[in-house]
């Protein structure tokens, strides 16, 4: 019985040495995602990094500290071609912001968790649509609405990734 | 119930000062986000050099994988092909015959075309197309409609020339590496296109609507002077894209004007086409003509 628990193989199983670059490593692979050659006439399609990078945030603090999000931001719009500088303010506002919000909950659950990344996918949509509008574009918000909602939709998507690639670079 | 003071990791010095320095190198990240943002917004043209040697460095990710992509979907469709080939080959056959007396009629009618622009003096300029390149990407994940095209530097194009397709006009570029460039297609919000309604002549402004289609207002208030089908195509106003050409279908009205659909489907044409500018010296002001300009 006590054996089977510790199941077979599970002996020698660390961290991998690499650990801690995982979670970077795989936000800016999600950013990458935008090299696919699908040629859309909406974009609908949601930020992969953004989301990866609060769903990292999301599970656990140190995974990635605050600072790295101006680099993988500066990454990101290197990469999707937004204005630079876009990302990088926009994904250090949001570590720093989780960060004072890790002192204000109480508690933690799924639900709190998709609440959050909901207002932080909200607040990075309507930046970008505001710059957007300042560069040149000014759009109706309404033709927001859609990506953000399926940016939200996707998240438990990003943080099943997160969780999973957590477990593998821990070696659980 | 107010918040603890501050976030202390434990009593040791180290961990502490080492939490604080991160909290201090974010806020600076950030700082240097938004001045970055802020020149990104006051002085574009900054970071050309920065931004073509990313679409340099990242495209071939692209290009490779839309190679792929093409070689799997020409696998499928051409298995379909040989499927229907004994019914295909009787349309294309009746196809043909047809084609070739409207080819004989349109022969004729060019050189008539030819003769009566002789006699009117009037002198043609011909497009020169710079490059030819695939569409290999778009911006499928933000509210701008960019497309990448695998034409750059190298080929002789440059930052505001327009590109085509054989179908009609896809845009203009507004980032070029080396190899490939950035193209800001006409169903962008910041694209406002002078042209004419193919049916009657008509001016009409031509302004992106971010999803894909463009939407349509006459320069002269009054009554609607659009039907469905209806064809526009560019003015040549402002110098920059050449006139005559076809820009978009009407789908749909509205009480002032109407919502087209480009007739050049970026995921659809074989090839793109960077030509020069229809008035060189429009790549001075290469953004776009001003609506009030005619």
């Amino acid at each position: 019985m006590v054996r089977a628990a510790l199941g077979i193989g599970r002996i020698d199983r660390g961290p991998k040495r690499l650990a801690r670059f995982v979670p970077p490593i795989s936000v800016v692979a999600a950013s990458a995602l935008s090299l696919l050659p699908i040629v859309a006439s909406v974009g609908w399609v949601p930020d992969a990094g953004f989301l990866l990078l609060i769903a990292w945030r999301l599970l656990r603090s140190d995974a990635i500290p605050a600072w790295w999000a101006t680099p993988l931001g500066l990454v990101n719009d290197l990469v999707t071609g937004s204005p630079i500088g876009l990302s990088m303010a926009i994904w250090t506002a949001a570590m720093l912001a989780l960060d004072l919000l890790d002192r204000r909950t109480m508690w933690r659950d799924y639900w709190v968790e998709w609440a959050l990344a909901a207002l932080l996918v909200l607040a990075d949509e309507a930046a970008r649509w505001r710059i957007d509008a300042l560069m040149g574009a000014p759009l109706p918000f309404s033709v927001v609405w859609p990506p953000i909602l399926i940016a939200i939709l996707t998240f438990p998507v990003a943080a099943w990734a997160a969780s999973a690639l957590d477990r593998w670079r821990l070696g659980r | 119930m107010a918040p603890p003071t501050g976030a202390r990791p434990g009593w040791s010095r180290r961990a502490q000062y080492s939490l604080f320095f991160s909290f201090l190198a974010a806020i600076a990240g950030l700082l240097i986000g938004l001045f970055l943002l802020g020149l990104s917004l006051v002085a574009p043209k900054a970071y050309a050099g920065v931004r073509g040697a990313a679409l340099d460095a990242t495209s071939p990710v692209t290009r490779a994988l839309n190679g792929a992509t093409t070689t799997v979907s020409g696998l499928v469709s051409g298995a379909g092909n040989y499927w229907d080939a004994a019914r295909q080959n009787a349309a294309l056959k009746q196809q043909r015959t047809q084609l070739e007396q409207q080819i004989v009629q349109a022969r004729a009618i060019l050189n008539e075309n030819r003769q009566l622009k002789a006699a009117l003096q009037l002198r043609e300029r011909s497009p020169q197309a710079v490059a030819s390149g695939r569409i290999v990407g778009s911006s499928f994940e933000s509210q701008r409609r960019f497309a990448v095209v695998s034409a750059g530097g190298g080929d002789g194009v440059r930052i505001g020339m327009p590109v085509r397709a054989s179908e009609g006009l896809i845009g203009r570029v507004v980032e070029a590496g080396a190899t490939a460039s950035r193209v800001l297609l006409i169903s962008d919000r910041a694209t406002i296109l002078p042209t004419r309604l193919l049916r009657g002549g008509q001016a009409v402004i031509s302004t992106g609507r971010g999803d894909g289609t463009v939407d349509l207002r006459p320069l002269e208030v009054g009554r609607n002077p659009f039907r469905r089908g209806d064809i526009v195509v560019t003015s040549g106003t402002g110098g920059l894209y050449p006139p005559n050409v076809p820009v978009a279908r009407v789908v749909r009205l509205d009480d002032d004007g109407a919502i087209a659909v480009p007739l050049a489907d970026p995921a659809h044409v074989s090839f793109a086409m960077v030509e020069q500018p229809y008035q060189p010296a429009a790549l001075a002001n290469a953004p776009p003509p001003a609506p009030g300009e005619r």
